[in-house]
């Protein structure tokens, strides 16, 4: 088993727990968390395949640092619409939540 | 022309509508702003980058080191898009839907979320097609609880935004894969690659997951259940932008992405198959039993959604000409739809089937409009929604896919059904309490007829606008992305 598979199949396993998470877990904010860990599943990928395979390194470092920037602003607008419904109805949870059928 | 100026030129949609948020930004600061003044000046500065993109629709080059290329087929959606903003633009004069303080943001955030989508049309590089995805996404993700009164509104705005960034983080996950096996980002460079290597799991993964993102936005099948709620919480105008709009975008991309692989992975076109059938029956079935209209336009988008994707996973030229065809028609027969619910909703509150009740004699020409729109949507020559339809069917024939057509056509006469319940309702329920005749202003009368024109002359004479469709398929499959 050579490293570029060990970098791969932690990153597929970090990807599986934050689907899980996503899929389990109630609490908006647990469910946030999840899905940081899907992104850093990402990157770990795109980190792995440039150290290993890529014939330009800068492309996959660049990518990271892009994916860092969209986590951040996608947590800064999750979080103040969670706040927003923790304004109406008082709780994070998503079973409190129950006024559309889907 | 200097170089500067002439790269300029083929970037002036793009630019227009950063200068609209700009614009905007600032007249959101007024400690009052006032809403009508707002709204003249969003719909002229709409209307200018209408301009704009129709003055560049013939450009075509690469920008910033050709991670950005402008070629026909970019102009040509970047064209509905500005269009379709613009349609958006001028059914708010009545926001009574989303909170008064929060009126310049809402046009500020639609033209963020064009400008968005205008850039994604014409990235050839997957980094530059994230960031623009997510901008269009952001912006949506903060329109859907603008909406004023109730607390629906936010929550259909978390179910959006979980929804929409898992969708993200698929296709992200993909976008590593796809750079894995094929060493790059560029679109052009992948295209090279991609024959050779097509038939490795890893790519097909990679692809297959990199379509996931573009999935959430047309409500395809495994990302559609945020439809009918978004719809359902978000004020009519953010619906009816959604449903219009960003539909023609991811439409875009999806013909870019697959052309990529050049027909050649059945697993592929499998899986998009039944993506394809999924949403077709689940949209139209669900829709018969909807009593709100929104939630029944929200399951009849899924359902076109699903013809949209039998263009194209074609794969071929004509596939994907009928699926450009296709989101147009859309565009045009959805936004109609929605303008007679904008307008009908007065206050901005959701309507049910049944507030439809007497339309006829409350506003004849909203009758109408509405009824050929759903007529559009349902198929019925000699409209718009028709010619789409054959398209696509024809397209699909083509290919062999007997069966898959054969679905389509059940799901067509299916759909028949709940339109036609929408238009019983408007042209022979009486109301239960008389209620008084809607009037229009000139400008609304004139939008009335422009769209009722508009799909039935794309019904009856759709070979101008198919030869432009043609042309820029060509630019996607022959010009190597």
């Amino acid at each position: 088993m050579n490293s570029l598979l060990v970098y791969l199949f932690l990153s597929l396993f970090l990807f599986c727990i934050g689907m899980f998470g996503l899929l389990q877990r109630r609490s908006l904010i647990a469910m946030l968390i999840s899905v940081e860990l899907m992104l850093n599943a990402a990157s770990l990928n795109f980190m792995a395949f440039n150290r290993f395979l890529a014939p330009d390194p800068a492309v996959g470092q660049i990518v990271v640092l892009f994916i860092m920037g969209i986590a951040a602003a996608e947590a800064a607008i999750a979080l103040s619409i969670i706040l927003a419904l923790f304004r109406k109805i008082h709780s994070i949870n998503i079973e409190q939540a129950r006024e559309l059928k889907g | 022309m200097p170089v500067i100026l002439q790269k300029a030129w083929l970037f002036l949609p793009e630019l227009s509508y950063l200068g609209m948020a700009l614009a905007l930004f600032f007249i959101s600061l007024a400690r009052r702003p006032d809403t009508a003044r707002t709204q003249r000046w969003a719909l002229a500065m709409a209307l200018v980058a209408v301009a704009a993109a129709a003055v560049a629709a013939g450009g075509e080059g690469l920008l910033f080191w050709g991670a950005y290329r402008v070629d026909l087929f970019s102009q040509v959606f970047k064209l509905i898009l500005t269009v379709a903003t613009a349609l958006v633009f001028m059914i708010c004069r009545d926001l009574s839907g989303v909170e008064d303080r929060y009126h310049p943001e809402f046009f500020m955030f639609l033209s963020t979320c064009t400008l968005g989508m205008m850039l994604m049309v014409s990235s050839v590089e997957l980094m530059s097609l994230y960031l623009a995805l997510e901008l269009s996404s952001f912006s949506l993700y903060i329109l859907v609880p603008l909406r004023a009164g109730d607390d629906i509104d936010v929550e259909a705005a978390v179910k959006y935004l979980f929804i929409g960034i898992t969708a993200s983080c698929v296709m992200l996950f993909g976008m590593s894969y796809l750079f894995g096996a094929t060493h790059s980002l560029y679109l052009r460079d992948i295209v090279a690659e991609l024959p050779l290597l097509i038939h490795q799991p890893a790519a097909v993964v990679g692809m297959l997951l990199l379509l996931s993102g573009f999935f959430f936005k047309l409500a395809v099948f495994p990302f559609h259940f945020w439809a009918p709620d978004v719809y359902q919480g978000a004020a009519n105008q953010v619906a009816a932008y959604i449903a219009t709009a960003s539909k023609a975008a991811a439409v875009a991309l999806l013909i870019r992405i697959t052309g990529l692989t050049g027909g050649t992975n059945i697993y592929l076109t499998d899986v998009l198959i039944v993506f394809c059938v999924v949403s077709m029956c689940l949209g139209n079935l669900v829709a018969i039993v909807q009593k709100g209209i929104k939630r029944m336009l929200a399951y009849s988008t899924i359902a076109h959604a699903g013809y949209v994707l039998m263009g194209v996973l074609t794969m071929t030229a004509g596939g994907y000409a009928g699926s450009i065809f296709y989101s147009l028609a859309y565009m045009i027969m959805n936004y109609a739809a929605f303008m007679v619910v904008v307008v009908v909703a007065a206050g901005g509150r959701n309507l049910n089937i049944s507030d439809l009740a007497g339309l006829h004699r409350r506003s004849p020409l909203l009758a109408l409009t509405l009824m050929i729109a759903l007529f559009s949507l349902a198929g019925i020559p000699p409209t718009a929604g028709f010619t789409a339809k054959f398209l696509v069917f024809a397209a699909a024939m083509q290919q062999g896919y007997f069966w898959l057509v054969l679905v389509g056509m059940i799901n067509a006469t299916v759909s028949l059904y709940y339109y036609l319940m929408v238009i019983k309702a408007a042209y022979l329920d009486e109301p239960a309490n008389p209620q008084e005749p809607i009037t229009l202003s000139l400008p609304m009368r004139l939008l009335n007829y422009g769209l009722i024109l508009a799909m039935v002359y794309l019904g009856l004479w759709p070979q101008h606008f198919l030869a432009v469709c043609d042309q820029a398929v060509r630019r996607v499959l022959g010009g190597g992305a």
